[in-house]
């Protein structure tokens, strides 16, 4: 148990509270009704028994799968790694060892200490405040409390960066008074080399102390802001650009963008207008008008079935856009559950079942591999209207990834509008920003006036809008 | 909390009161049980099919003595099939033997106006609880004594339909346009089960507690597998388990659950087998698994996995 830990015990609420804090930082909502009800849970099943609180936290707190993870990850970071023996005397932590290995127990400290100070009087004052005294007698409580009170007069909890820890380290270090002990040191190290080591030591001890609290100062107060400093900025680039280091973290983003936008719009359904007559609804709507059935109810009500299908072209230039878009409207399964996906640059291929079968990144790997090369969108189109044309109807959806860049080629845009009068709507989504629309070899001009909606799609930011609208009109 | 959920009232109790039911759980179910119990909120209990979800529901209406209310939902399940319906047949029924009383109510009355000030000044008789028919949620808090609600794949239900459950699982009372709000009478012990087919709203997952159940580890299965088929030998419980853990890190459409797992010692114990040999696996392995692809690719692999099995088991 560190000493901050040690201290938070008078204070077990606040440190569940941080608790709550830092799981926020991490992706988990938690409302301050969940905070109550976590209180609640911790004041039945106590503090005493880990497992039990941690179970009975997660209970609470966590409230899926992927929370569940994230939970039992945090806890053991914040309430530190499971220890076989729970009493607080055996299981004070590193410092002993760090002690041990120094060979140096209290009483031989205290020795060297005393020495030193009877060789060198003048350094008495330097070594003899409370806090040395509390350090050389390994009074974690004391230390503790000290340690608490400096990181109240730096405001440590103001900490952003996670380059600032040096500072606010120095800065709570001053604040202890360790400026004694380093004078001490100084004077001490050519002429009473055993005492030096016993006042390394004890700054070494300290030190630690403060590093501790600092980092949990930030992990508290600082990760989650700079986490969601990071998100924003990576949600407004260009998905081009992101690197391969802030590749995992873009996916997580995504994730939780889908789930935001398949809760929002939910399972889409609709009355229906024939059928078998539903009673006892149409009795209770009769109510209302004197018992006459003036609106009659029937007894099912369909599911609206909205059918996607998704052209994406592969070629190197568009490929990392199409994985995302692939990507987002995949794990959107649940409200869509019928989409349909296609691959293409120079021929065309169905996708679905390698998406649904493979993980998506290797799914996209195997997908580039066999439909890779130079786009051509005459030969895609015509590919698609050969696999799919007969299976579009008044209910699909046809989103077209591309930059629409045929090499100065025919782009047979004459099957784009044979598409788009056949379906419910022709999304068209260019990754390239607008202004470039049109320029060089681009057929975005005819593109436009073929389809219903042009849309840029090059940050995760724009893809969202995108497939808010549309799921906002697939519900309409 | 009225008595028959006393028995819930610590997390080692709960663990030997299931047990004692045929229901052998981890601390990890009886801590969210208990918690459930003692804060009066509902437990959401999400993992794979058959590893147990509904039947815990069951056990703990078992060991509490508690009447098991269950709505199993499905799409299109709305509030008059899940809250409340009123008897509309009672009711016209009514409207037409009272015709003479209501004759004589009116009788005398002048005009319009004076004859509905009249009906007026009665009660409102037709829509009053004798015309209510209760359906399960509101048997569950209308009842006398603490009930136990399962309230079965809440996924299957429609995204309307969870807000219908909100004000009964957060404060245990209906609200009805015609009566006003009826407070439950007790608080029942509620269950609801999901499979995990969809996301639930956030409204509905913050009313309740959390339970993941996940694939028990093949200790515990082996204990669930002897429990529920008492007949097993413990050397056959062992070969059993660690067969079908080792199918469980297949590649297979459906992994098989643990309900299956009790199948399967059942027809074996059926079949008076004492060991696993390929054979036996090969003639009974359907009770385990569902899909034909599973069948012949775990078909395919018996060999390896029973010999890996051998070695394990004599190491």
């Amino acid at each position: 148990m560190n000493p901050v830990e040690r201290a938070n015990q008078d204070a077990p609420t606040d440190r569940l509270l941080a608790f709550i804090e830092f799981l926020r930082g991490r992706d988990i909502l938690i409302s301050p009704a969940d905070s109550l009800v976590a209180m609640e849970v911790a004041g039945l099943v106590g503090y005493s028994d880990r497992t039990l609180l941690k179970s009975g936290l997660g209970s609470a707190l966590a409230k899926s799968k992927f929370e569940v993870t994230v939970f039992n990850e945090a806890f053991e970071q914040y309430f530190g790694a499971p220890k076989t023996d729970t009493t607080s005397d055996s299981s004070a932590p590193s410092q002993p060892t760090e002690q041990e290995a120094n060979k140096l127990s209290p009483q031989e400290l205290g020795e060297q200490l005393s020495q030193a100070i009877q060789a060198q009087p003048e350094l008495a004052a330097n070594l003899s405040s409370e806090l040395v005294d509390a350090l050389k007698s390994g009074d974690e409580a004391a230390i503790a409390i000290a340690v608490e009170t400096a990181a109240q007069q730096v405001d440590v909890s103001a900490i952003k960066l996670l380059t600032q820890r040096g500072q606010y380290i120095r800065k709570m270090l001053d604040a202890l008074g360790e400026q004694a002990l380093r004078d001490a040191a100084v004077e001490l190290e050519s002429t009473e080399p055993a005492a030096f080591e016993a006042v390394q030591a004890l700054r070494e001890q300290l030190r630690n102390k403060v590093r501790d609290r600092v980092d949990r100062a930030y992990m508290v107060h600082a990760s989650g802001d700079a986490e969601d400093m990071l998100d924003d900025a990576l949600s407004n680039m260009s998905l081009g650009n992101v690197d391969q280091h802030h590749r995992a973290r873009l996916k997580r983003l995504l994730e939780r963008m889908t789930r935001k936008l398949a809760a929002r719009h939910g399972r889409i359904r609709k009355r229906v207008k024939r059928g078998q007559l539903a009673i006892a609804p149409t009795l209770r709507k009769a109510m209302a008008t004197d018992g006459v059935p003036f609106q009659p109810r029937w007894r099912k009500s369909i599911r609206r079935k909205p059918q996607i299908l998704i052209l994406c072209d592969v070629s190197g230039s568009v490929a990392a856009y199409a994985k995302f878009l692939l990507l987002f409207l995949h794990s959107l399964q649940d409200v869509l559950p019928r989409t349909r996906s296609f691959a293409f640059s120079s021929n065309l291929g169905e996708v679905t079942e390698t998406l649904r079968a493979l993980p998506v990144e290797v799914a996209i790997e195997r997908v580039n591999l066999k439909y890779g090369g130079a786009t051509d969108y005459a030969r895609a189109f015509e590919d698609f209207a050969r696999l799919a044309m007969s299976d579009i109807n008044r209910v699909t959806t046809v989103i077209i990834l591309g930059d629409a860049r045929n090499n100065n080629t025919d782009p047979r845009l004459d099957l784009l509008a044979q598409i788009r009068s056949k379906c419910r709507q022709l999304i068209w989504l260019n990754p390239e920003s607008q202004r470039s629309w049109g320029t060089g070899d681009s057929e975005m001009q005819g593109v436009i006036r073929n389809c219903d909606t042009a849309a840029e799609c090059s940050t995760l930011k724009q893809l969202e809008r995108v497939v808010d609208n549309l799921l906002v009109e697939l519900n309409s | 909390m009225s008595n028959s959920l006393e028995k819930l009232n610590s997390v080692d109790n709960i663990v030997e009161a299931l047990a004692t039911a045929g229901y052998i759980c981890n601390e990890q179910i009886a801590t969210v049980v208990y918690l459930a119990a003692a804060l009066g909120k509902p437990v959401l209990v999400e993992g794979p099919p058959g590893v147990g979800k509904t039947e815990l529901a069951k056990s703990c209406a078992e060991v509490t003595g508690a009447p098991l209310v269950r709505l199993q939902c499905y799409e299109g399940l709305d509030e008059s099939k899940a809250i409340y319906e009123w008897k509309y047949g009672k009711q016209l029924l009514y409207t037409q033997l009272l015709k003479t009383q209501l004759a004589e109510v009116m009788d005398g009355a002048q005009g319009l106006r004076e004859s509905v000030e009249r009906l007026h000044s009665f009660d409102d008789v037709f829509f009053s609880k004798e015309f209510l028919e209760p359906r399960p949620l509101l048997q569950a808090i209308d009842s006398e004594q603490s009930v136990v609600l399962l309230v079965d794949e809440i996924d299957k239900a429609d995204f309307e339909f969870e807000s219908l459950l909100l004000e009964v699982l957060s404060d245990f009372q209906v609200s009805i346009p015609e009566l006003g709000t009826l407070k439950g009478r007790s608080k029942p012990l509620v269950f609801l089960t999901s499979n995990d087919t969809r996301d639930l709203s956030d409204a509905l997952k913050r009313r309740c507690l959390h339970l993941h159940i996940d694939f028990p580890t093949t200790q515990l299965e082996g204990r669930i597998v002897r429990a529920r088929v008492p007949q097993i030998t413990q050397a056959m419980t062992d070969h059993l388990v660690e067969f079908v853990s080792r199918v469980r890190e297949m590649d297979l459409k459906k992994l098989p659950s643990v309900s299956e797992t009790i199948d399967w010692a059942k027809s074996l114990v059926l079949l008076h087998a004492d060991s696993l040999d390929e054979d036996l696996v090969r003639s009974s392995l359907n009770a385990l698994l569902k899909y034909e692809d599973d069948l012949t690719s775990v078909v395919n692999n018996l060999a390896g996995l029973l010999s890996q099995e051998q070695k394990v088991t004599d190491a």
